[in-house]
């Protein structure tokens, strides 16, 4: 027996035993850590079952109309602490959370309740959903469609009718008029509106860079004058549209009745969606689904952040990356091609490469803590007393923004990009450089026609490295420019079309936002799943371009046996 | 006994490092005065001053570490890439000291090209290995260039064999194939010179033969100096040959007198294989 164990171990058996297992645990830590965020963020965009049921505790006794969001089990002591009554030999009682809306009427929109207090529970076909712009989401039966204040559909009973279903065809007419109008006032305040206030503010800046420039050219005033007189008047004219459209989209209203039987009405313009969850089918469940899904992709949040999509999140994570890899590559390389190809090496260089290597273990957050004291305040300091002198004591680049925020990621990932692109120099036979340098090549032409294209494949590594450091960066983007909530894009149609003083939204910094400081902690829960799952696809799907690159150029370089 | 041996070395090359070619008829391309090379504080070449024909090959042979690829190197500064060396002597092209102090290192090693012992080509098409050197220079022309590229492979025997693959990559060559692009590309940019650093040590016995083959046919247009391991290629394609040991010329002259008829005892020993 002894000798076989023996045996066993010499064979090298259990060693091979560990690497895999070692490969195993890995492998399901991963899986289990996306399988997980993305299970409970996905989930939440799947339509629910509304239950109807009667609550009751203590004599008293109420209707409740919800979605159960969770189910747990708590301890008989701990609800006997909290001074409910639980009879003695039960361990455990179910409770659930149940997210029964309405919060313009309880102030709450979720409730924890005890499933013994619960009573006559189903699950209603004409049950009916609205997602609401603001106060979340209404749930109750349907009653009556109004125009103005004088009812033209109208429903009573639990029974679906021919009313209902004329009132249903009325209502989806009535909102598809409101959602066209609300495109139109979308269009006029942020496009033509947004345009005409940034050439307002534009005017404004030149007439006070005029002034303190003490340059008194009439004509170029009285031009300045000219075009904000024609501003206004556009202005003035936009405006009394948008009344007359305001006027137009809130003239329908619809009546629900809710649990407690009271009519709430609500204007059908506040609706972003209608619909009645128990009497859907599979298919429309999962049209419904990819709707939300793609509503959370592609839109902006509402309430809070607790609410519609995070695309200006999404976009800013992006542009953020790209700008970072635009800076950090030519530096990172120019920097590792100096190290590697033209310094002596030495003592110097030596002790360079170790600060490098050095530099990619300082925690982020020095880094964001320099960005903010040497590229906001000293930097961006001075950019807006040299260009920006006019628009002050606001700051310009003076305060947190995209340039900073990519320009301090930058800083921090250039470590990286030298380390591995020093590698790729070192890997060049030298025997391909000669043979240049054979040739009748100077240095500088071996370098440009040889070296650097064959170790293109080793910068992209860098850089694929730094996305992926970068892109999940949040504590020094919270000091150099990533704020709540920014739903203006850095990328528009206003001259010069990148903004790269303006403060940006950031998928990890959104978690944290969502996550923590959100006055709606259940709401939040799920979209901090979503959120975060959706960052990590994001950062996948960057690097996965990069490794795309970095192939494509690998097959084309095909490295020489060395 | 390796005392015994490097006493005579050291006391022959007093003369024998002052080979100077008798043949009235061979015009000189290059020659070398009292050429010495340091490594560090390590004196790798003891001062060689030899003449080389223009047109002819030239072959250097002569134990490992006798210094014969350093002084190979020494005639386009290719020495240059190491650090710690340094040089002392002069190598006269032209009238003129390629060690001086205007000269240009990059158009030296135009008018004086080299290949190496393994093939090194770029990673990139057949057609823009040779093209390289051209583009360097600045040739925009396609025309002109299509037309060295042709010439210069066709001059490397190797036109037949890629001419219908001429953008693909050059990577996908055998290595006697490459060795030949290689050869192509270097006298693409019509050096005067061209130094082989034992360019046939890592092919096989046929892609040797076709190598030599071509230096023969090369010789029309360049001065050949060869460096290499092999004797009987020595013998094979060199019309002088040059024996070199630990760092010392030993003795230069005519291939066959050389090789039949060694004036010294070294030279004797070497290439009957009882030493080295």
């Amino acid at each position: 027996m002894k000798t076989s164990v023996k045996d066993w171990v010499k064979s090298g058996t259990p060693w091979i035993w560990l690497n895999a297992g070692a490969v195993a645990i890995c492998m399901i830590m991963v899986v289990s850590l996306i399988g997980l965020i993305g299970a409970r963020g996905l989930a939440h965009f799947w339509p629910a079952d509304v239950i109807q049921a009667t609550y009751t505790e203590k004599d008293n006794s109420r209707k409740v109309i919800g979605e159960i969001v969770q189910i747990e089990q708590v301890s008989a002591t701990q609800l006997r602490d909290a001074g409910i009554e639980v009879a003695s030999g039960i361990e455990s009682l179910e409770r659930k959370l149940i997210k029964t809306g309405n919060r313009d009427i309880g102030g709450i929109d979720f409730n924890w309740v005890l499933e013994r207090n619960l009573s006559e529970k189903s699950t209603p076909a004409m049950l009916f959903t609205a997602e609401r712009y603001e106060w979340g989401n209404l749930y109750g039966y349907l009653r009556a469609l109004k125009q103005q204040d004088t009812v033209i559909a109208a429903h009573t009973g639990f029974e679906p009718s021919s009313e209902y279903t004329e009132l249903w065809v009325l209502l989806n007419k009535s909102m598809a008029r409101a959602i066209e109008l609300k495109a139109h006032i979308l269009d006029i305040e942020k496009d033509d509106i947004g345009s005409i206030n940034y050439e307002l503010e534009r005017l404004r800046l030149k007439q006070r860079r005029m002034e303190i420039d003490g340059d008194n050219d009439i004509q170029e005033l009285a031009q300045i004058e000219r075009s904000t007189a024609r501003l206004k008047e556009d202005y003035r004219k936009l405006e009394d549209r948008l009344i007359s459209l305001y006027g137009e989209i809130n003239r329908d209203s619809i009546d629900v009745e809710v649990s407690t039987g009271a009519i709430i009405s609500v204007p059908v313009a506040n609706l972003v969606r209608i619909f009645r969850a128990n009497n859907m089918d599979t298919l429309q469940k999962v049209q419904h689904y990819f709707e939300k899904i793609w509503e959370f992709v592609a839109e902006e949040p509402r309430e809070a952040n607790t609410e519609g999509g995070i695309f200006p999140a999404i976009f800013g994570t992006v542009m953020m990356v790209i700008l970072m890899s635009i800076m950090v590559t030519p530096f990172g390389v120019v920097a590792a091609v100096y190290l590697s190809e033209y310094a002596k090496q030495g003592f110097m260089t030596r002790l360079i490469r170790i600060a490098v290597n050095n530099l990619a273990g300082v925690p982020s957050i020095v880094y964001g803590v320099f960005g903010l004291g040497f590229f906001v305040y000293v930097l961006g300091g001075s950019i807006d007393q040299l260009f920006y002198p006019e628009a002050l004591p606001s700051p310009t680049f003076g305060t947190g923004g995209l340039l900073w925020a990519s320009i301090t990621l930058a800083l921090l990932t250039v470590p990286v990009v030298i380390v591995a692109t020093e590698e790729g120099l070192s890997r060049i036979p030298s025997s391909i450089k000669e043979g240049s340098l054979a040739l009748g090549a100077t240095k500088a032409e071996t370098l440009f026609k040889i070296i650097l294209p064959m170790t293109s494949p080793a910068m992209m590594t860098g850089v694929i490295l730094a996305i992926a450091r970068a892109a999940g960066e949040v504590a020094p983007l919270m000091l150099v420019g990533v704020v709540k909530l920014a739903p203006t894009l850095p990328l528009n149609m206003n001259y010069p079309y990148l903004h790269l003083d303006q403060k940006i939204m950031h998928l990890g910094f959104h978690i944290y936002d969502v996550g923590f400081q959100s006055p709606n902690v259940e709401a939040a829960r799920p979209l901090v799943y979503a959120t975060a799952f959706l960052l990590i696809l994001v950062i996948a799907l960057l690097n996965l371009s990069a490794v795309a690159i970095r192939n494509k150029l690998r097959e084309k370089y095909k490295a020489l046996e060395v | 006994m390796s005392h015994v041996k490097k006493a005579t070395v050291d006391l022959s090359s007093i003369i024998k490092n002052q080979q100077s070619l008798k043949f009235a008829d061979e015009q000189i391309m290059l020659n070398t005065r009292d050429l010495k090379v340091f490594y560090g504080d390590k004196e790798a070449l003891h001062g060689v001053t030899m003449d080389i024909p223009k047109n002819r090959v030239t072959a250097f042979i002569g134990p490992s570490g006798c210094g014969k690829s350093t002084l190979l190197r020494c005639f386009n500064r290719m020495n240059d890439l190491v650090d710690s060396c340094s040089i002392g002597g002069e190598i006269i092209l032209d009238d003129k000291n390629i060690y001086g102090k205007d000269v240009e290192v990059a158009e030296l090693r135009r008018r004086v090209g080299m290949v190496f012992q393994k093939p090194n080509p770029f990673p990139k098409s057949i057609y823009e290995n040779v093209a390289y050197g051209l583009r360097i220079q600045g040739v925009k022309k396609k025309r002109l260039i299509d037309e060295t590229v042709e010439w210069a492979l066709k001059s490397a025997a190797l036109w037949d064999e890629v001419k219908d693959r001429l953008h693909e990559s050059a990577l996908g060559l055998s290595g006697g194939q490459q060795q030949r692009l290689v050869i192509a590309r270097t006298i693409a940019v019509k050096p005067e010179v061209l130094l082989l650093d034992e360019p046939a040590s890592a092919l096989d016995p046929i892609s040797t033969l076709k190598i030599e083959e071509l230096i023969h046919e090369l010789k029309k247009d360049f001065t050949i100096i060869i460096v290499t391991h092999n004797m009987q290629q020595a013998a094979r394609v060199s019309d002088y040959t040059a024996f070199m040991y630990m760092g010392d010329l030993i003795e230069f002259g005519v291939t066959d007198t050389l090789f039949t008829n060694p004036e010294h005892k070294q030279t004797e020993d070497y290439i009957t294989g009882r030493f080295g």
